[in-house]
């Protein structure tokens, strides 16, 4: 898998240079918002259960060493092994290890955002696994050699003409046309294949149920399931934060985590696993390791960003994200896009690499009102920016002309002078109320025209107007 | 304990030390929300619970067929016509489960086997619930899990005094028991939207979901 290269300003330009994406992200998050926006609409009291969601799960993070013991002790006594990571290295060895030593080589997995985030497929792959993505969007981005630009829809950005091209190329059978469900089909049978070869299966999880030990795995394809049941080993991959008290909370939560990410009721699939195959069971995994991964989130909750160990990962904030919509995912050069994805990458890869992701930003606050657990994403966005600002990592021409900016606007004189002189000037740019180009506004102008001010600042016309009024 | 653990336990003790250790505190509380959510739950309204789930199950989203027969003796016939309807022929793979194994299947062919080109499976569910159209699967030595998912075409038998309002009722119903390896909660057949958000069935799973409702509620 190719990870994004460049800036993220240079991403962006490629980005927006390109007119398919756009065309392709609005088709999948316009669907998404349509089919989110009917659910949401028959639900009169869908305000009142996000509020308790998110308390359920601000319950968890109040608990979370109650919590985590208690899920473990259920998950062994079901017979699981459980495994601890503290970062993505110790994650990733964890599974490879596994892996090799089932002395198989097939891995098929079923999509899991955690393992996008440890960068699972590159160790597998580097470990000499035959790796097999599932999950249909997972399989063309495979085929692709493309990081998921999604965390739902991870092929979004690419046309169904790309996925006939990339089929025709990879699978046997390759007379298939553009038609969609041909290509469904075409997937189906080459990766039943593998499916029936597989000799680990990897999963993430939905959600970590404490008192039965068991893991959640939600689908609409049933590749999970397939994923899960056939092969000898089944290893699932879960961040601590995925934890709920029981079955009940995790069915409540699902409510809220489907209509917000496809519009449906429940997915088709919603698979409770527990321990391996019992005595006498004809089918299910002999062993069965659930790896438990901190991977920063501890740091997120020592730093002042526990309302984000919420997140279900639903996806509803990038689908109404007027920046995720024009730049799409591969622009954020992180595993998670978005609002959510621009306050977990600067946690996972550092600030001073990703300061531009909660810039790139308007705080127009969609994110947090179709949020399903109430996430206060434009506050933890502009928490990254005060961070940004206090360690120095802002460059030094932003840094200038703020101080300048500040020094200014805290001395009213100063700035209504300085504007007397500055307005004129300005205008000289400008002709029929727009500036097309102008010294220092490069970064405004090469994509849109600026308004070309008024001769007098408000302030002036305003004074010359109550003068006027006393004669 | 290892070391990753002892790490990750200490960072979080330090980032937010626990307010309480007593475990029937937090499980007070635990209940407390859940039942705050059971009073916002979306409308599933209608006294008739199976008319709700055959309606919901039925709905566009979901996307099942459904028949009503008045006995589980009636199930074969209603397998057989499925199958003649839709030119499936005559052998099915057949869930194991005693109750399904006595039923009288006539001229089809049950086969206690399910491979990866089964055409036809038939089972029976645990429960159903309504608010969503959803049947559930507990895996045993009678109930293998890959009955669900390896057929083109699954015929699902659910007795309708099995069928509950809401996805809390199935929760609070299995308290106490044991979880079994797997919980399957099947709504509809397979889909998928992942090319250019297209709704195709037949994914990875079953390209059909047919339910026969056994009975009557009481």
């Amino acid at each position: 898998m190719s990870a994004p290269t460049g800036t993220f300003d240079e991403r962006v330009a490629k980005a927006l240079a390109n007119p398919q994406l756009k065309i392709a992200m609005e088709r999948t998050t316009g669907n998404a918002r349509r089919k989110r926006a009917a659910a949401v609409e028959a639900w009169p009291h869908f305000n009142e259960a996000r509020r308790i969601a998110a308390a359920i799960k601000d319950h968890v993070i109040d608990n979370y060493e109650h919590y985590l013991e208690t899920f473990e002790r259920n998950a062994l006594a079901s017979g699981a092994k459980v495994h601890w990571a503290r970062d993505a290295q110790e994650a990733c060895d964890i599974v490879v290890h596994l892996c090799l030593a089932s002395g198989g080589k097939n891995v098929t997995r079923a999509k899991s955002m955690l393992g996008e985030e440890v960068g699972l497929p590159h160790a597998l792959e580097a470990a000499g696994l035959h790796r097999v993505e599932t999950d249909l969007a997972e399989h063309i981005i495979q085929l692709a050699g493309d990081p998921p630009s999604h965390i739902v829809w991870p092929a979004a950005h690419i046309a169904r003409e790309e996925v006939a091209e990339l089929f025709r190329r990879h699978h046997r059978d390759n007379s298939n046309s553009d038609d969609v469900p041909a290509m469904v089909a075409s997937a189906r049978r080459v990766l039943r294949e593998e499916f029936m070869a597989a000799d680990v299966g990897i999963s993430g999880a939905n959600f970590l149920v404490a008192d039965t030990g068991a893991i959640c795995t939600v689908t609409n394809e049933g590749n999970a399931e397939l994923t899960t049941t056939l092969p000898r080993i089944h290893i699932v991959t879960a961040g601590i934060e995925k934890l709920v008290p029981s079955t009940e909370h995790a069915l409540q939560l699902l409510r809220l985590l489907v209509r917000s990410a496809t519009g449906a009721d429940l997915t088709q699939y919603t698979t409770f696993h527990c321990g391996p195959k019992r005595v006498h069971d004809r089918d299910g995994p002999s062993e069965f390791h659930i790896v438990l991964v901190d991977n920063g989130r501890t740091r997120m909750l020592a730093e002042g960003q526990a309302e984000m160990l919420r997140c279900l990962r639903c996806g509803a904030c990038m689908n109404h994200c007027v920046v995720y919509r024009q730049i799409g995912g591969h622009a954020y050069g992180g595993a998670y896009p978005g609002p959510m994805g621009s306050v977990l990458t600067p946690n996972l890869l550092g600030l001073a690499a990703t300061r531009d992701l909660p810039s790139a930003c308007t705080l127009n606050g969609q994110c947090r009102s179709v949020c399903p657990v109430d996430i206060p994403l434009p506050t933890l966005l502009r928490g990254w920016r005060d961070r940004s600002w206090r360690e120095g990592l802002e460059p030094k021409k932003t840094r200038n002309f703020l101080g300048l900016w500040a020094f200014v606007a805290a001395r009213p004189a100063l700035y209504r002078l300085g504007i007397t002189f500055a307005l004129p000037i300005i205008r000289l740019f400008g002709s029929k109320g727009w500036i097309k180009r102008m010294p220092l506004a490069d970064a405004w102008t090469s994509e849109r025209d600026l308004i070309q001010p008024p001769a007098r600042s408000f302030m002036a016309q305003y004074a010359a107007m109550k003068k006027g009024a006393k004669k | 304990m290892n070391n990753a653990k002892a790490d990750i336990f200490a960072a979080i003790a330090k980032a937010r030390p626990a307010k309480t250790k007593d475990a029937v505190a937090i499980a007070a509380q635990a209940n407390e929300l859940a039942a705050a959510m059971r009073e916002f739950r979306p409308p599933a309204e209608g006294d008739d619970l199976v008319d709700l789930f055959m309606a919901r199950a039925s709905s566009e989203k979901v996307g099942a067929s459904i028949e009503r027969v008045d006995a589980l003796g009636a199930l074969p016939g209603a397998v057989a016509r499925y199958s003649r309807a839709n030119g499936l022929g005559t052998d099915f793979s057949l869930q194991p489960d005693a109750g399904l194994e006595r039923l009288d299947w006539g001229a089809m062919k049950p086969s206690r086997e399910i491979a990866p080109d089964t055409i036809l499976a038939v089972g029976i569910a645990r429960s159903g619930v309504a608010e969503t159209g959803t049947l559930v699967f507990h895996s045993d030595p009678e109930a293998p899990t890959l009955f669900a998912f390896l057929p083109d075409h699954h015929i699902v038998a659910i007795e309708a005094q099995k069928i509950r309002r809401w996805l809390e009722d199935y929760a609070i119903a299995e308290i106490g028991t044991v979880a079994p390896r797997n919980v399957n909660l099947v709504t509809g057949a397979s889909g998928t939207t992942d090319i250019e958000g297209v709704l195709v069935r037949g994914a990875h799973g079953p390209r059909s979901l047919h339910i026969v409702i056994i009975g009557n509620a009481c």
